[in-house]
């Protein structure tokens, strides 16, 4: 059987493309070499500064448009509309560290504008809630709330007992999971009433809670509908509960629109004829299987994300061995300032297919490149990277 | 000399690879079904990756829980740098067995012993299948096995059935009395039914036999043991090796032919794949790229044209639960793009991770609760699915996941096998 497409990365780009082609009748693989990066990411979206990134030669926001970045984000809220957003207005979310940070596109729930009006935050602490240290969280809030008093409130929960006992933290998805039963859901809806009975409504009381993503989860959305204060909630480090949440969410979309996911085996070598990708050929277990497609998306990531590798002599494209621009000067003085290396990827047209990134001759006729591969960016320092991936994602879905 | 320089340092070269090319972003943890539930469990980066480093020098962990992974490759599957990270756990149980550092509680070597053994539990109870079953199902006889042995007197125990047999038409002496010289091999092909089809589900056996023989196949079953999947997992692993020693030896004749070796059961095939082809015996070499899961092949037979698709339709709407041992052969879901084949059929795929048997993980009385909470999330998943009249029940290869999806969530759970007999209309058939 021939696929219509075959997109190599399970990522976000990779995701919305193989969505995006499966809306248009074709069908359409999905293949992984494990996890895609969603489940480290922290699930709120960044767009960047359209104006600026546009002008920039070579950027993939100047090779896809200001319409199919806004494109883009329409759609994302229309496939999952527990995302909020308006275009070119950043919400505030909480970092992990009680720090406001900017972003474009919110799970319901962390957007921390309601802390502006509070004169009291209550600051819900899960015991042994790994990667999570209230006191940090509160001086944090403090300080950029002086008109509020925080208020640390620690809550257990029997069911984690044993994790408490041998003092091991509690992950952010395994309390996100806990909350999301329907048992979970009662226990905290218990702690917020007795909760309650402290709190001054007067005060314009905010609760904070981290480890938990109601946007990904009715019951527990319902549960927090009903608290009599506004509830903010915090993003998380990986394993974030948004990010997985986003992941899966996609996931079932892409499935339930009848494409198929490959998760867990790579692409071990491809068979190339006049420009054109016939087939890929995947690492199965005992032995290899090919699958051939009309046209092929390259979504593997970067150097994170190992679709590129780099040794000591050479930087390489993983699945197609296509050549790469790579900046002259790899690295920056400022740590967190610009760093070149970070804008290798692939050069390619106006129909993400990859050129040659200094003769710019047309390298192959049916393969499509999204997300963090493209060349020319900085997902860092530009806090584009749910634009970019997104936008042309979005792009090679329409391409297949 | 140069071996125990290898062996002092640590750098059994494909070890140390497989180990450097872990990048410690913890995605294999942070998806890890078992480590979710059980807090003492550290995780498979824990106890794979970091600890293989100090295994390698020489020093020796041996952490009791290493038993509670339940082998169900979760985290080579979400792995993206490709580290074999169960394998590592697998080998440090089996360092620690040969150290004997650890000893646990006699009843329970008891037990893994027995349940390691499933292939000798099958022959004794299908001796007398209404017997044994009737025995089984008493409330007094499951107390006892807890209290003696720790069987979990609550876990899904399947039924034994008719021993699955299979007129091999092509044995030895049927061939030099046909005389009719060698038949054509792509004709012919070796059926693994593992001992879940042979002792306790005949007749989904018997419906992957009809299946092939529509297609036009001889179908061969050697007598084969057990794959030795419960054997590993229970911690034999000599006598795992054993089994494949055996199989091997019945394999080899017909591998040599280049005939097909199809599994139905997703572990028999995983462990043909992926285990046996690292046994020193005779067929080893072959044994990988020759085995097929059974809708693998039907695809492929598919993709040559060769699949016969007389179906007849088969209005339903079906859930699909792909177990973690398909996952982990890298080849997609062969069995929903065959389903999908038939006309009428309707299939939506779960999604919702291991149903948290994983072989014989579940019945053990220490962990049958974390067996249930591992699963949770697909049993909502079906009785949601079934409650919103999604679909009308679940199809799955495995027949562990298929007790426990029924056991955990009320819902009735086959082998897809039977939705083709069906549209072939070979169902009821002998």
């Amino acid at each position: 059987m021939m696929w219509d497409g075959i997109i190599i990365g399970g990522g976000l780009a990779g995701l919305v493309a193989g969505i995006r082609a499966q809306e248009r009748g074709k069908q359409v693989l999905l293949i992984s070499e494990g996890a895609g990066s969603l489940t480290f990411a922290a699930g709120v979206l960044d767009f960047g500064r359209m104006e600026e990134l546009q002008a920039q030669e070579n950027h993939p926001y100047a090779l896809l448009g200001e319409q199919a970045v806004r494109d883009a984000f329409r759609y994302l809220i229309g496939l999952c509309p527990v995302y909020h957003g308006e275009w070119g207005r950043p919400q505030a979310v909480l970092t992990p560290l009680g720090m406001l940070r900017q972003a474009d596109l919110v799970p319901f729930r962390l957007d921390a504008s309601p802390l502006a009006g509070a004169r009291e935050i209550i600051l819900m602490a899960p015991e042994g809630l790994k990667d999570f240290f209230p006191e940090v969280v509160k001086t944090n809030l403090q300080k950029q709330f002086p008109g509020a008093a925080v208020r640390l409130q620690r809550l257990r929960v029997e069911e984690f007992t044993n994790w408490h006992r041998v003092g091991k933290p509690v992950p952010a998805t395994v309390y996100a999971k806990f909350w999301c039963t329907r048992q979970g859901a009662l226990t905290l809806q218990n702690l917020l009433q007795e909760t309650a009975l402290e709190v001054r409504s007067g005060l314009n009381p905010v609760m904070v809670i981290p480890g938990l993503s109601s946007a990904f989860c009715p019951g527990l959305a319902q549960t927090l509908d009903k608290a009599p204060w506004p509830v903010v909630e915090v993003t998380s480090f990986p394993p974030s509960p948004a990010g997985q949440g986003l992941y899966e969410t996609l996931k079932e979309e892409f499935r339930a629109l009848g494409g198929e996911l490959l998760i867990g085996s790579g692409v071990g070598r491809v068979e190339i004829e006049s420009q054109a990708v016939r087939r890929v050929i995947v690492k199965s277990r005992g032995k290899e299987t090919a699958f051939a497609a009309r046209a092929f998306v390259l979504a593997t990531g970067g150097l994170f994300g190992r679709g590129i590798t780099v040794s000591p002599t050479e930087v390489r494209e993983a699945v197609f061995g296509l050549p790469l621009y790579v900046p002259a000067e790899w690295s920056g003085s400022a740590f967190l300032g610009e760093q070149p290396y970070a804008r290798t990827g692939i050069a390619v047209d106006d129909r993400l297919r990859p050129r040659h990134p200094i003769s710019r001759e047309l390298l192959l006729t049916n393969v499509h490149v999204a997300g963090r591969m493209l060349a020319h960016w900085d997902p860092w320092l530009e806090r584009c990277g749910g634009g970019v991936s997104l936008a042309s994602g979005f792009l090679a879905g329409e391409l297949l | 000399m140069e071996d125990q320089g290898k062996r002092v340092k640590g750098l059994d070269p494909a070890r140390a690879e497989n180990l450097d090319a872990c990048i410690k972003c913890g995605a294999c943890t942070a998806q890890c079904p078992v480590t979710a539930v059980y807090p003492l469990f550290p995780g498979p980066k824990s106890m794979g990756p970091d600890a293989e480093r100090l295994r390698l020098a020489g020093v020796a962990l041996t952490p009791d829980c290493l038993s509670y992974c339940t082998n169900c490759k979760t985290c080579e599957v979400t792995c993206p740098s490709g580290v074999r990270v169960t394998e590592m756990l697998l080998r440090a149980r089996e360092q620690e067995k040969e150290a004997k550092t650890r000893l646990t509680g006699r009843r329970r070597n008891v037990r893994d012993y027995i349940l390691g053994r499933a292939e000798h539990l099958g022959r004794l109870g299908t001796v007398w299948p209404a017997l044994t079953n009737a025995v089984l199902r008493r409330k007094t006889t499951r107390r006892l096995l807890e209290k003696s042995i720790g069987l979990s007197a609550r876990a899904p125990l399947p039924l034994y059935s008719q021993k699955f047999r299979h007129r091999d038409k092509s044995s030895p002496l049927r061939e030099l009395l046909r005389g009719d010289g060698i038949p054509d091999p792509a004709a012919r092909i070796v059926y693994f039914p593992g001992c879940f089809i042979t002792y306790n589900d005949a007749a989904t056996g018997q419906a992957v036999v009809k299946v092939l023989e529509h297609n036009g196949f001889e179908v061969i079953v050697p007598e084969f043991h057990c794959c030795g999947v419960p054997l590993t997992t229970n911690g034999h692993f000599r006598e795992a090796v054993a089994n494949a020693v055996h199989n091997l030896a019945l394999l080899q004749p017909y591998l040599e032919e280049g005939i097909p070796v199809i599994a139905s059961c997703t572990s028999c095939g995983l462990a043909l794949k992926d285990d046996y082809p690292r046994v020193a015996a005779p067929g080893a070499e072959r044994v990988g790229a020759q085995t097929y899961d059974f809708f693998e092949f039907l695809w492929e037979l598919h993709n040559r044209g060769d699949l016969r698709e007389d179906f007849q339709a088969v209005p339903v709407s079906l859930a699909y639960h792909a177990p973690c041992h398909l996952k982990a052969q890298g080849i997609g879901t062969p069995a929903v793009r065959i389903l999908r084949l038939i006309p009428g059929v309707k299939v939506l795929e779960l999604d919702a991770g291991c149903c948290g048997l994983s072989g014989s993980f579940g019945f053990k009385e220490e962990k049958y609760n974390l067996a249930q909470q591992i699963g949770s999330s697909l049993f909502s998943r079906v009785q949601t699915g079934m409650e919103e009249k999604k679909f009308q029940g679940v199809v799955t290869e495995c027949g562990g996941c298929q007790i426990q999806i029924a056991h955990g969530s009320g819902a009735e759970t086959v082998n897809p096998v039977w939705l083709l007999a069906e549209a072939y209309g070979l169902k009821g058939k002998s």
